[in-house]
């Protein structure tokens, strides 16, 4: 095919010591190897700021800084200060500012320093307690005549379950724009609970507020992730797993009120954390909801979608249909067609109808947590219990009248027109997909409202999904053979994979949007070798997929930090 | 009239070396609380503020200034001088070598002098106000949106009396209500 499927690791002259700051036994062999004694140096000097920096949430003239500051003794307030410049080497200054931080905050800072140009790559630094920190690199959001976007996608970052080494490649590519994460960003599992090539701190399932502050604490000491963050700016909501595993707004799966307390405290404790910790910018005045939008001039508006703790009706407990993947359920199960079960609650849903319609955008990217196509598996006796069966009652098939309220407005009606150019990215299930999206693809038939898989005629838009960075997906299936049984089924998807960790690259021009999957060779230990996998696009108009091509970087990108 | 002024500086405070507190509400952002003091010789004076309240107010600083000379100043030192105050309550603790009196500004952080004495002004003097209900504070929390009270409360244990020095508006009523006074005793002698 002529296209690169392998991309050589980047050698350059530190990559042994990233090589043992990243490894587990980097401790030990510092020890035991005196030619690396000066990183354990330089390590002492960055103790201050050994959570690195990050930024986030970029608009047209303004981008949240972030770092956390370690004292060396326990203090009642700090002074930090940021500097902002055009250059690496902070010669080139447009901003200076001043901050402080205390232990209420987890000595965490975080700024919106605001005054910045539009479509303007800035490097920052801050400084406390007479010490520098890491040089990091950021991007404002463009006004008008924006012609790309180019960003990486993630989600389902595990620290128990491997090596971000996903994050390591995504922080090698100088030319990305931002990175989105849709969630899972952390996890709250205890020791051995879910993964073990990592152990958790704390050891235990994370459920109070020093327990939430200690698990962001390590997932920002592991060094890929500093490197990503310290690259890029970082567009992030939350999954469950922030909080604990399959959330809603008034509970989870993985939460014991008889042993773990109240819910709505929990929720409390674990997103005062959450946005202590991570880059973001509190939106609507109801740190429970943080959905918002980020127009990328007139090329793209980033819609970013709150699925778990504002609205969320329960997940339906009624899957009594034996399938492969588990008990299914079907659309005449009792509780399914409750127009009041919701995924997004009224306000957001009305939010981003009204954003469908009204954006000038070309193209509009829905940055949301969970699959928005349909995901069916036959049933397993099908002489007594004949048909296709909805295996995942936590993704969109769960909320099916919510799902077709938004295929309404896309669909357009007397007053309304017809939304195109919808593009849909996901996370949540640490795999690959790529479909057309429509309200029923199962229907054969155009003529009669289906969708038709030759052609994608009838598609109403597409969806992406990403893997994960690290958390396991279907790892058995080595030969491809569920992946294309559950194809067989759902005639949407154009592409699934079951057992590769990486990340999405999305590449977005005026005429189309490609999507490249991208994947790492292993989590099981650091490592720089990553794969292109496959790219699907979408055309201006078309509002289904079509195969594509590796995308190429682009030339002369901004210096990286330092 | 300046018999008057310290008539008027008793009955705010107490005599003899005490435990006083004093509050108000601060509007600006660039608003400056003076507050004079007197001590004896030998007093360990403590001074701090309590008012932060995890971000409820704004966040304080203070100056402690003798004959218009900055001598002291402190931002976030609270909590060192008494566990009543918070991680961004403003403390300060002297001991005074001779008796005397003492000018105290307590402004919002960073607020800064300019320089090493009172008269060149501070950071913010040039500014348009801003209210601090609607001031995002340096030093605020972005998650939380806080430090937009302009309640303050400032504690002084050894000193003998203390008063907060009424800004300049404050002083002209007092000169107008004490000319009515002296005008009211002009008449009642005329009659």
């Amino acid at each position: 095919m002529g296209r690169p499927t392998k991309v050589q690791p980047v050698r350059t002259g530190n990559s042994r010591r990233d090589f043992f700051k990243r490894s587990s036994a980097g401790a030990a062999a510092l020890v035991a190897a005196p030619a690396l004694l000066p990183m354990g140096a330089q390590a002492a000097v960055n103790a201050v700021f050994q959570h690195g920096v990050a930024s986030g949430d970029p608009l047209s003239d303004r981008v949240i800084l972030w770092t956390r500051v370690t004292p060396a003794a326990p203090k009642p307030a700090i002074t930090v200060t940021y500097v902002i410049a055009t250059d690496p080497a902070l010669t080139q200054v447009v901003l200076r500012g001043t901050t402080k931080t205390n232990p209420g905050r987890d000595y965490t800072v975080k700024v919106d320093p605001v005054g910045l140009k539009p479509a303007t790559t800035y490097y920052y630094q801050f400084t406390a307690e007479g010490t520098t920190s890491p040089v990091g690199r950021t991007k404002t959001l463009p006004t008008t005549g924006a012609q790309s976007l180019r960003m990486a996608v993630v989600s389902c970052s595990n620290h128990a379950y491997g090596y971000f080494n996903a994050y390591g490649r995504i922080a090698a590519r100088a030319d990305l724009d931002l990175v989105m994460h849709l969630g899972d960003y952390i996890y709250e599992y205890g020791a051995g609970q879910y993964g073990n090539v990592r152990t958790p701190e704390p050891a235990h399932e994370m459920v109070t507020l020093a327990d939430y502050r200690m698990r962001h604490a390590q997932y920002k000491r592991d060094a890929d992730s500093q490197a990503m963050h310290r690259q890029h700016p970082l567009v992030a909501i939350w999954d469950d797993h922030e909080i604990t595993n399959d959330g809603w707004k008034d509970g989870a799966q993985n939460h014991q009120p008889g042993t773990e307390g109240d819910w709505n405290a929990r929720v409390a404790v674990g997103l005062q954390a959450y946005y202590e910790w991570m880059p973001v910018r509190p939106a609507n005045g109801n740190l429970r909801d943080n959905h918002r939008g980020f127009a990328y001039g007139d090329l793209a508006d980033l819609l970013m979608l709150e699925e778990r703790l504002s609205a969320r009706s329960q997940q339906l407990t009624t899957a009594i249909h034996p399938t492969a993947f588990g008990a299914g359920f079907a659309t005449t199960d009792p509780g399914y067609g409750d127009p009041s079960r919701t995924l997004l609650g009224e306000a957001q849903e009305t939010w981003l109808i009204n954003r469908l319609r009204t954006t000038p955008a070309r193209w509009k990217l829905l940055g949301q947590g969970v699959m928005f196509a349909q995901l069916k598996a036959p049933g397993t006796d099908q002489v007594k219990d004949p048909g296709l069966y909805f295996i995942n009652g936590d993704q969109w098939d769960g909320y099916e009248p919510a799902r077709n309220r938004l295929y309404a407005a896309i669909k357009g009606d007397a007053t309304n027109a017809k939304v195109d150019n919808l593009v849909v990215l996901t996370g949540d299930i640490h795999s690959s997909w790529a479909a057309d999206l429509h309200p029923n693809p199962y229907n054969p038939s155009v003529a009669n409202g289906g969708y038709d898989k030759a052609t994608g005629a009838g598609s109403l838009g597409v969806e992406f999904v990403g893997t994960s960075v690290s958390s396991p997906g279907v790892d058995t299936d080595t030969t491809g053979g569920v992946a294309g049984a559950i194809r067989f089924y759902n005639p949407h998807f154009k592409y699934v994979q079951l057992t590769r960790r990486g990340y999405m690259l999305m590449d977005v021009n005026r005429d189309r949007v490609v999507g490249e999957w991208w994947y790492v060779d292993t989590v099981a230990s650091p490592s720089n070798v990553e794969t292109f996998a496959t790219a699907f696009e979408v055309r201006q108009g078309e509002n289904r997929l079509r195969p594509s091509a590796q995308t190429p970087s682009r030339a002369n990108p901004p210096l990286l930090a330092p | 009239m300046r018999q008057l002024i310290a008539i008027a500086l008793l009955a705010a405070t107490s005599a003899q070396a005490a435990d006083l507190s004093l509050s108000g509400q601060a509007v600006n952002h660039n608003d400056k609380v003076v507050i004079d003091f007197q001590v004896a010789a030998g007093s360990t004076v403590s001074l701090w503020t309590d008012s932060w309240q995890s971000g409820l107010n704004f966040d304080p600083q203070l100056f402690l200034t003798r004959s218009g000379a900055i001598v002291n100043a402190d931002d976030d030192g609270g909590s060192f001088v008494n566990a009543g105050a918070g991680y961004f309550d403003a403390g300060l603790q002297f001991t005074a070598a001779a008796a005397g009196s003492y000018r105290l500004v307590l402004n919002a952080a960073s607020n800064d002098a300019l320089g090493a004495s009172l008269g060149d002004g501070f950071a913010y003097d040039g500014d348009t106000p801003i209210a601090l209900a609607s001031w995002n504070q340096p030093s605020y929390d972005f998650n939380a949106d806080d430090q937009k009270g302009g309640f303050w409360r400032l504690h002084l244990s050894g000193v003998e009396q203390a008063a907060v020095v009424p800004e300049p508006a404050g002083w002209a009523l007092l000169a107008a209500g004490l000319l009515s006074l002296s005008l009211l005793s002009r008449t009642r002698r005329q009659r």
